[in-house]
């Protein structure tokens, strides 16, 4: 079964307390885990921070263009895996394994049509 | 059969075919739909003649059937290209069908309806529906939600478990611990409505050897648990006291009137062997000192030796570090009352958050107990008639009705004539 691991943190208080050595070590890991994965790893990429997105709406009919995320949360989608494994069982044991700079927050869902 | 029959064989049946139909075709609803529908199927057939012989083994052969008929509609409905018909089975199968044992899945449906991912409210629920077979009702009752927001509760979590993909697998031994407590909540829940029904007539009879199979299951399979042994064991003591909880007149005996003889010494030998390999596991956690609550009087020989008061009141203080609720309160002033005195019992009942306790009928009966032994007969009849309308079961009601007639003087011989 296909699902989506969508990775959240703060940015903003991850920016304000990595140093880049903080980030080099952050990535490194991310990377090691993509290794592990092997072939159960469809894809996966980190995102740049949220200040650079654009959301595009459609309002009855209408599409509008804006600065910013589509909401405003607490912890932003800072990247995402998708893994392709057996149950969900085995989802949780890799988002456990995704690396976090402190606090972080892993959402699982599978793909539609993914089994 | 009666109705009643009926029904027993429909629960003792249900967790293992629902079980044995999930974990094999991998869909819940579909595995339970089956299984309703054999059951009515058997409502049907059963009604005029015998039963089978084996009516378990009869349901889980329809359910299969018709979880498979179901699966071929399906097929067919995506695909428009029929399958050929199954074969019909030979004299030989039908033979080895019927002689077929059916598997114990119940720890794999226990686990799935315990995940984790799954919301907390909606477990225990999830578990008593398809593990013990309970109806909505009696759940929602005991959860006191009403039926129509629980079916939604569950309806929300069977569709979790089909579409999240959570696999029907006993999990890795490193992921118990997380979905134990879960399990065990859920085992507790079933069992405290079994023990409810002291005579042992009521819908929820079967439940109590449900639940001391399903300890037992769990005890093997996690023998290093200690919250799993302690559980196996607090159902033995308390279930081997059953023949001793209701007398021959009907009426509820208080734990420190039954007679030690006519406790289950088998459920008891059984229990201190659990007891014991979860002391050793080392942890003083709850349900360790519930057990511990149940051995104290399960250690009562006869009725010449005095109960063991002193220790049950330990035991409470020492069960308040680790879980100070109401309920738990209310039963140490039980043993408080013979160890420090009524008068004292009584201050420490009426210091309880009254609110919380309110429609908690053991409450209203201790403070009538209490009142009546103190001879303040008026507010001990009140406290008995606000007892009595809390829907006591038969055994609690005459109890309470015998106590009442004693402070009562006009109703005296009115009690001993019924």
């Amino acid at each position: 079964m296909k699902y989506m691991l969508s990775v959240y943190a703060n940015e903003k208080a991850e920016a304000a307390a990595m140093s880049e050595q903080d980030l080099k070590d952050l990535v490194g890991k991310h990377r090691e885990l993509a290794r592990d994965l092997g072939k159960a790893l469809v894809v996966g990429h980190g995102l740049k921070d949220v200040t650079t997105a654009t959301t595009v709406r459609t309002r009855s009919g209408k599409q509008t263009v804006h600065d910013g995320p589509f909401a405003e949360t607490k912890e932003q989608l800072g990247g995402f895996y998708i893994v392709d494994v057996p149950d969900l069982d085995a989802a949780i044991a890799i988002a456990k394994r995704v690396p976090h700079y402190k606090d972080g927050s892993i959402e699982i869902r599978p793909l539609l049509g993914g089994e | 059969m009666t109705d009643r029959a009926l029904e027993r064989v429909f629960r003792e049946a249900s967790a293992r075919i629902i079980g044995v139909l999930a974990a094999r075709y991998r869909d819940l609803d579909l595995a339970e739909d089956a299984f309703a529908d054999a059951c009515a199927k058997a409502v049907a057939t059963w009604a005029d003649g015998a039963p089978p012989d084996d009516p378990a083994a009869w349901l889980y052969r329809i359910a299969e059937r018709r979880l498979l008929d179901e699966l071929r509609r399906r097929r067919v409905r995506s695909r428009l290209v029929p399958d050929a018909p199954l074969p019909m089975p030979d004299p030989e199968a039908l033979m080895l069908d019927e002689a077929r044992v059916i598997p114990d899945e119940r720890l794999r449906l226990i686990f799935v309806c315990c995940h984790p991912a799954i919301a907390v409210e909606a477990r225990a629920a999830l578990t008593l529906r398809l593990v013990c077979g309970l109806s909505l009702g009696e759940i929602a009752r005991a959860f006191l939600v009403s039926e129509s927001a629980l079916a939604q509760r569950l309806v929300r979590a069977k569709r979790k478990i089909a579409e999240a993909g959570i696999a029907f697998e006993v999990p890795e031994p490193e992921a118990w611990a997380e979905r134990l407590d879960a399990v065990l909540a859920s085992v507790e829940i079933a069992y405290a409505k079994a023990h409810e029904d002291a005579a042992g007539t009521g819908p929820h009879a079967g439940f109590a050897s449900e639940m001391l199979a399903l300890t037992r299951v769990l005890a093997e399979l996690m023998p290093k648990e200690a919250d799993v042994l302690a559980l196996a064991a607090l159902i033995r003591f308390a279930e081997a006291r059953r023949p001793a909880r209701v007398d021959a007149a009907g009426l509820m005996v208080p734990l420190s009137d039954q007679d030690p003889a006519h406790w289950s010494r088998v459920l008891i030998d059984e229990a201190e062997r659990y007891f014991e390999a979860a002391r050793v596991l080392g942890r003083d956690g709850v349900r360790l000192l519930h057990a511990a609550i149940h051995r104290a009087w399960c250690r009562r020989r006869s009725l010449a030796e005095p109960p063991p008061w002193a220790d049950i009141l330990g035991l409470y203080d020492r069960l308040l570090v680790h879980r100070d609720d109401a309920v738990i309160r209310l039963n140490r002033i039980v043993a408080l009352a013979e160890v420090e005195g009524l008068g004292k019992a009584l201050a420490s009942l009426e210091a309880l958050e009254a609110t919380a306790l309110a429609d908690y009928l053991p409450y209203h009966a201790l403070r009538a107990d209490l009142l009546r032994r103190l001879g303040r007969a008026k507010d001990a009849r009140d406290s008995y008639d606000r007892a009595l309308a809390l829907e006591p079961n038969d055994a609690e009601r005459r109890w309470l009705d015998a106590r009442l007639a004693e402070v009562s003087p006009g109703l005296r011989l009115v009690a001993k004539r019924s």
